[in-house]
């Protein structure tokens, strides 16, 4: 962004008046990123006013709606853009970029920095958000038993969730690419559960888990009936410590599995048909075409996957949460420790410790993938 | 001039984020503080609450039959929301509050603390009056700084234990009133090839709340309602020799070679609604279940009170203990519109017509209410036993979770008791010590 804007500078005439052009721009390109953002939150003000008006037609409110959250916007930049048009020429195109990324700026500035810093500062105070009580809050997150364990779990959700939908994924793509016919029926097939919510598919495989002890009616779970069928007695798989974190974790590989499928699947259908043709020509055996010629040639795809499972995985929030007392069950994860905390437990501090803490882990993931994905970009 | 272009979008989201929140703060309070004069008759009384949209209709038309009715003054207006909480924070900033139901004594304490609830004394009631007629626990439950808060509104019984009547006679048990001849009922019935419980503390996020008002009956029953209150209050810890009694008293029950049907470590995997479900299989699955009124709702439709099912007071151990809980009326306007509306609320009259309303499950803390008042036997009896207890005879004791520091009494209390259940007798200790550490300083 400095660079582009070092640009015109360079096409400046008079040296005297170098310095008082400069300062113009700096506050036209100040008040360039300010106007439109100014500008249309005192048109929404007006729009969620007369919104908000109970007596209004339904109608009308969703036309006004409609109308002024889409042509507004539209309007509003392209009247801004105009308006840049009528500057003296020198100011044009160096305040001309602000007026487009301000916007994006003061919504990014609104709607994450601010919440971040304020949730360092609640992550520093007490239960309800009023006294300092300096590093109290983090001293609990490392020490609390249940903390640690939900820690631990998230870790193994990291590992065990991206390994196994990547893999399986990857299995799967490469074996449906070689297939004469039916390959969309066979990927939509395994593309399906990505549909569902994280909440549905929980319900749906809570069933599949189902247990009834003795004397409280026939099992209708899925795993148990077969294992009712192999003649074995039934299981409460939820309460299996430590195995039911796997169960859960199943689910969540159950739905991402599709994910990874299409995106890698893509990926293998870009190498060129030459490359794979020229090795089969040289002799080589299938797998040495998949493990020599097709994972190298779609590695950065495969890192992407991976990355973006990872993210997902520390964030898992919702499976745990449905199968529900996690700490009784000692499946707690980090996201869920947040909520519980926060939430129910009413303590602010120890809340926002834990989305810290949170934060600070994803942190690491996101820059090594951003610095990935330039370094690929260079290449380009 | 470099470092300007840096600074000056940092200036500009603080401006806006000043801007924001400055605009927010003023555009929810101004519309709709329209801030009478305390003591001017509006001409209504609102009456927000929590309950259900169809509790809310049947309360309204209570109030329509009876307090509208009967006089000219004011209307009164029942109002539920669904964000209670958020309502009643907003609204009682803005000054535009009545009256509110509140299900949690806790937090009668909290809109006191907050300085914006009226105590009964400024409103010139008469507290031993209030006293006489709700029962000094129940009223000391809403008391702030010597000043009391709530009156109590609504009331629901925990202490009760249901079982399949029919099956029941035909095998010529006997009620029990006491643990002794509970023990004796429940060997009984093992002797003859039943399994006397039916537990379940499943409950989604919430597993184990069941358990938790095993440990608070059985609690008040043995160690009376002072070292209750003290419990609550952390004034002896969690895990006091009074709670470790409760607690092995609990397990005898829990742990006793086929006492609970599937076992007591498959207790946290049966959801507390089908708990019950057992009991109406012929044979009966169990023989009893402890559970609050509500449980009925879980009940086969078919099932019918009195013939197919009914009740009994969780029996006296060391002495006659009832649990409940309860709702409070707080009020945040004095006018005289408002201490009529209360004194006429609260009166055995409407309270009567509030029990004869088919629609209505309520049941009246108002101990002078006759239990004549309810056509449905079920509250009729869970009436009678309330009353006795609230009016002093034996010990009364509001949920215990509901009034602990969330921290334990929607957490910790309720993962110890599964992991109890779960690890056995032996663990009863280390549970204890474990919620005990849990407690907030």
């Amino acid at each position: 962004m400095s660079s582009s804007a070092t640009d015109p500078d360079a096409g400046l005439p008079a040296q005297t008046s170098k310095a008082g052009t400069a300062l113009w721009l700096s506050v036209l390109r100040i008040a360039g990123a300010l106007a439109i953002p100014v500008v249309a939150f005192f048109a929404m003000w007006a729009t969620f006013d007369f919104l908000r008006s109970e007596d209004a037609n339904r109608v009308i409110v969703v036309l006004v709606a409609v109308v002024v959250g889409v042509f507004g916007v539209f309007f509003l930049y392209w009247g801004m853009n105009k308006a840049v048009d009528l500057l003296p020429f020198r100011y044009r195109e160096g305040v001309r970029p602000w007026i487009f990324v301000g916007p994006c700026l003061v919504i990014l500035s609104v709607f994450l920095v601010y919440p971040v810093i304020n949730t360092i500062l609640i992550s520093l105070k007490d239960a309800f958000g009023q006294e300092f009580v300096g590093l109290d809050n983090y001293r609990f997150v490392f020490s609390d038993d249940s903390m640690l364990r939900s820690i631990r779990n998230t870790l193994g959700w990291i590992v065990i969730v991206p390994l196994f939908a990547t893999v399986i994924g990857l299995v799967y793509a490469t074996l449906a690419d070689k297939l004469r016919r039916g390959e969309a029926v066979a990927k939509s097939l395994i593309f399906l559960p990505l549909a569902i919510s994280f909440v549905g598919a929980s319900v749906t495989w809570k069933l599949i888990y189902s247990f009834r002890p003795a004397g409280f009616g026939s099992n209708i779970g899925l795993l148990n009936g077969v294992m009712q069928g192999l003649g074995q007695d039934p299981v409460a798989w939820i309460q299996l410590r430590p195995w039911n974190n796997l169960f859960l974790m199943v689910i969540m590989i159950w739905m991402q599995v599709g994910f990874a499928m299409v995106v890698l699947s893509a990926a293998i259908k870009s190498v060129p048909d030459e490359i794979v043709e020229a090795a089969r020509i040289d002799g080589a055996s299938e797998w040495q075409v998949f493990r020599r010629i097709l994972i190298p040639s779609i590695l950065p795809t495969i890192v992407v996957v991976v990355t973006y499972m990872v993210i997902n995985a520390m964030k898992v929030f919702d499976i745990v949460f449905v199968f529900g007392n996690a700490e009784a069950d000692e499946t707690e994860v980090i996201a869920e420790r947040m909520l519980r905390w926060f939430f129910i437990s009413a303590n602010q501090g120890r809340g926002a410790a834990i989305a810290v803490v949170l934060f600070v882990a994803i942190v690491p993931v996101m820059i090594w993938n951003i610095r990935r994905f330039r370094e690929e970009e260079s290449i380009r | 001039m470099r470092r300007l272009r840096l600074i000056a979008p940092i200036l500009a989201f603080a401006l806006i984020v000043a801007a924001c929140t400055d605009d927010d703060g003023g555009g929810e309070g101004s519309p709709t503080a329209a801030g009478s004069p305390a003591g001017e008759n509006t001409g209504t009384v609102n009456v927000l609450s929590a309950v259900e949209p169809e509790e809310n209709e049947v309360l309204q038309n209570i109030a329509d039959a009876t307090i509208n009715q009967d006089q000219s003054d004011y209307t009164v207006e029942f109002e539920q929301s669904g964000n209670f909480e958020e309502q009643v924070q907003i609204r009682s900033q803005g000054g535009t509050l009545d009256v509110i139901l509140l299900p949690q004594p806790g937090t009668v304490v909290q809109q006191a603390q907050s300085g914006n609830a009226i105590a009964l004394e400024d409103m010139g009631f008469d507290i031993a009056e209030l006293e006489s007629t709700f029962g000094e626990y129940f009223m000391s439950l809403g008391e702030f700084e010597g000043k009391h808060y709530g009156i109590p509104s609504n009331v629901n019984l925990k202490s009760m234990v249901w079982y399949p009547k029919d099956d029941f006679d035909k095998a010529g048990y006997e009620i029990p009133t006491t643990w002794d001849e509970l023990t004796a009922l429940s060997d009984q019935i093992k002797a003859d090839g039943g399994t006397p419980w039916c537990v379940g503390y499943q409950s989604e996020g919430s597993t184990g709340w069941p358990a938790t008002d095993w440990m608070e009956d059985i609690m008040l029953a043995t160690a009376g309602q002072d070292a209750y209150t003290q419990w609550i209050d952390h004034e002896i810890p969690f895990n006091d020799p009074a709670v470790v009694n409760a607690g092995e008293l609990f397990g005898d029950v829990m742990f006793g070679e086929g006492n609970v049907l599937g076992g007591a470590e498959n207790t946290p995997s049966v959801a507390f609604g089908d708990a019950p479900l057992p009991m109406f299989d012929d044979p009966p699955g169990c023989w009893l279940h402890r559970q609050a009124s509500f449980i009925t709702a879980f009940f086969p439709a078919n099932a019918e009170a009195g013939v197919d099912y009914d009740w009994f007071p969780f029996p006296s151990i060391d002495q006659q203990g009832t649990l409940f809980a309860g709702e409070m009326m707080v009020t945040f306007r004095d006018a005289p519109e408002t201490r009529d509306f209360l004194t006429r609320f609260m009166g055995e009259e409407v309270q009567c017509a509030m029990g004869e309303e088919p629609g209505s499950s309520r049941i009246s803390p108002n101990v002078n209410v006759e239990s004549t008042c309810y056509p449905n036997p079920i509250l009729a009896g869970a009436s009678e036993v309330l009353s006795t207890a609230l009016g002093g005879e034996g010990e009364a004791g509001f949920d215990a979770s509901d009034q602990m520091p969330p921290e334990v009494g929607s957490g910790s209390f309720w993962t110890g008791m599964v992991q109890y259940m779960r690890d056995g007798p032996d663990s009863l200790q280390s549970v204890l010590d474990e919620i005990e550490s849990s407690w907030p300083a």
